[in-house]
């Protein structure tokens, strides 16, 4: 009889421990293992996605980015520019157009003011070409395409540029799902003053802000 | 009813079981059956309901076609079974009922999901510490999308405005209105860390809160009871509780829904953040993350290797909060 009892009471107690609520692979410390190398044990190569999100962004006119392993898009800048290309307002280049100062100057681009780096490291031609306005321009005088104006940045921003490349800097459109469309630098930051503002916040919880009053 | 009756005691009628060898017959096993009150009470509400459930179904004469059927669904709903343990059949049953009961009270379509995890999928979430300004965009953003009662002015997402060199929560500032961000200061989010470990789910007495395959903690609203357990084991303030029914402007209801998202909540019942449930597993990025306008939030798939959220785990300096409890939390923090 007591044999018995004993069986049951082992039965029980087995299957009360294998009966767990719990899945397993759940990412627990293990050992001294990081973070990083659990994820690397349990990724999974090439996942077939059921979802995109490419159907969220139809309508995006998209540029595939150079220099990124894979299939990462931004959005097209030039078509959307108002007044672009350039030359047909700038049939001729900077410096036949006169001086700047004088009365017959051209009243255009008057509310543009450079707030970006130190006058002696930054001014128009640092990233405008000035003898083809359709173009930028790199340090070393190579044309940039107006679309990939984040080869201008990463000039001086070179961390900045490796973490938008790798995902911890800049903003994802669409949604999580591949493929990865992102914002380009100047559809967040103004490339004449690049700075965000600051501003008031989006809202006040006037519920919590009396209850902490209160006490 | 928790003393015995008299019959019970009184030996001078045969049929009672105080003689040592004889059992009880069937009528006193149903009618001299020693109860206790929270039995009572059940059994009571139960009659009751179906009483008042059956009545109203089944033979009103009176009553419209819409009431009718309204009634019956309120019964089906009432006495369906713990959403885990359903078959997908039985989950598209119940999702329909809602979106048929929410059309048949408000006169309007929600479209609910019962959408279960994606293959391969492990969410995860990181936060920019350097890069979010306290501009709360998110708490806005967050509120609308999932339906948070207007009236106590819920909200799953907590932005703290600490003091720079310092990290002390019980110091920092949630309720900070002014222009942002404040010279000296840096802010810093919360919200429900969706614990690969979570103590709430440990905690709560009728399984109405689990863990999902792709890693979300989520709530059956309709099994909840209420107890807050979840809420006191949480070490991260991530849940919150509806002391009222949740107040939602008719034309600002969200009803893009999903069973355990952002479907509409009832009196006594706990909610919390999802990672947006109804989108994430849609592909999109939770709505928080779609507003930030600073790109402070990043998400995405942590089985995934070329995800971006997997870049940030391999390349900066990140860290959990309360990492000695070893709830591991699938929100990690990092610096510029």
């Amino acid at each position: 009889m007591l044999e018995k009892v004993k069986l049951v009471f082992c039965i029980s107690i087995v299957l009360t421990a294998t009966s767990c609520w719990h899945e397993d692979g759940a990412i627990h410390h293990v050992g001294h293992q990081t973070i990083n190398e659990q994820l690397n044990a349990r990724s999974v190569d090439s996942i077939q996605y059921a979802i995109s999100s490419e159907e969220y962004l139809k309508d995006l006119d998209k540029v595939k980015v150079d220099g990124i392993h894979g299939e990462v898009y931004i959005p097209n800048r030039s078509n959307h520019l108002n007044s672009f290309p350039c030359s047909s307002c700038h049939t001729k280049p900077l410096n036949e157009l006169g001086n700047l100062n004088s009365e017959n100057s051209k009243k255009a681009h008057w509310n543009i003011k450079l707030q970006h780096a130190e006058a002696e490291v930054m001014n128009c031609i640092t990233c405008h070409n000035d003898s083809n306005l359709d173009q930028l321009r790199s340090l070393t005088g190579r044309e940039i395409n107006v679309n990939h104006s984040y080869k201008l940045c990463s000039q001086c921003h070179a961390t900045q540029h490796k973490e938008w490349q790798g995902g911890a800097h800049g903003k994802r459109l669409g949604g999580w799902a591949p493929p990865r469309i992102i914002n380009s630098c100047v559809n967040c930051h103004n490339p004449h003053s690049p700075a965000f503002e600051s501003r008031w916040p989006a809202r006040l919880n006037t519920v919590k802000l009396i209850e902490q009053t209160a006490d | 009813m928790d003393k015995p009756t008299d019959k019970d005691t009184n030996c001078g009628s045969g049929n009672c079981g105080c003689n040592g060898n004889s059992k009880p017959d069937g009528t006193d096993q149903t009618f001299n059956k020693v109860t206790d009150r929270r039995n009572m009470l059940k059994s009571l509400t139960a009659g009751l309901l179906a009483g008042t459930g059956l009545v109203n179904s089944a033979c009103s004469v009176t009553a419209s076609d819409d009431t009718r059927e309204k009634k019956s669904l309120e019964w089906e709903e009432y006495f369906k079974g713990n959403y885990q343990l359903m078959t997908d059949e039985e989950k598209e049953g119940t999702v329909q009922r809602l979106a048929r009961l929410y059309e048949l009270n408000n006169g309007k379509h929600a479209n609910i999901s019962a959408q279960g995890a994606r293959e391969d999928v492990l969410y995860g979430y990181a936060f920019n510490i350097s890069k979010c300004q306290g501009y709360m965009d998110c708490v806005n953003a967050c509120v609308q999308e999932n339906n948070q009662d207007r009236g106590s002015q819920m909200q799953y997402i907590r932005i703290h405005e600490h003091e720079n060199g310092q990290l002390n929560f019980e110091l920092a500032e949630d309720d900070y209105y002014h222009e942002v961000p404040a010279e000296g200061h840096f802010y810093m989010g919360t919200q429900c860390f969706h614990c690969e470990n979570p103590p709430c789910v440990e905690v709560c007495p009728v399984k109405a809160t689990w863990k999902e395959k792709d890693g979300i903690v989520v709530i059956d609203y309709d099994w909840c009871i209420g107890c807050r357990y979840c809420m006191a084991a949480c070490p991260y303030d991530g849940r919150r509780f509806n002391w009222s029914n949740p107040q939602v402007p008719e034309e600002e209801v969200n009803e893009n829904q999903h069973y355990l998202g952002n479907r509409l909540r009832k009196k006594g019942v706990m909610e919390k953040c999802t990672f947006c449930i109804q989108r994430s597993r849609e592909g999109k990025n939770p709505a928080c993350v779609e507003a930030c306008p600073t790109g402070a939030r990043i998400f995405g798939n942590l089985l995934d290797p070329n995800s971006e959220i997997r870049w940030v785990l391999a390349n900066k300096k990140v860290f959990r909060l309360k990492e000695d409890l070893g709830t591991e939390p699938k929100f990690w923090y990092f610096m510029d």
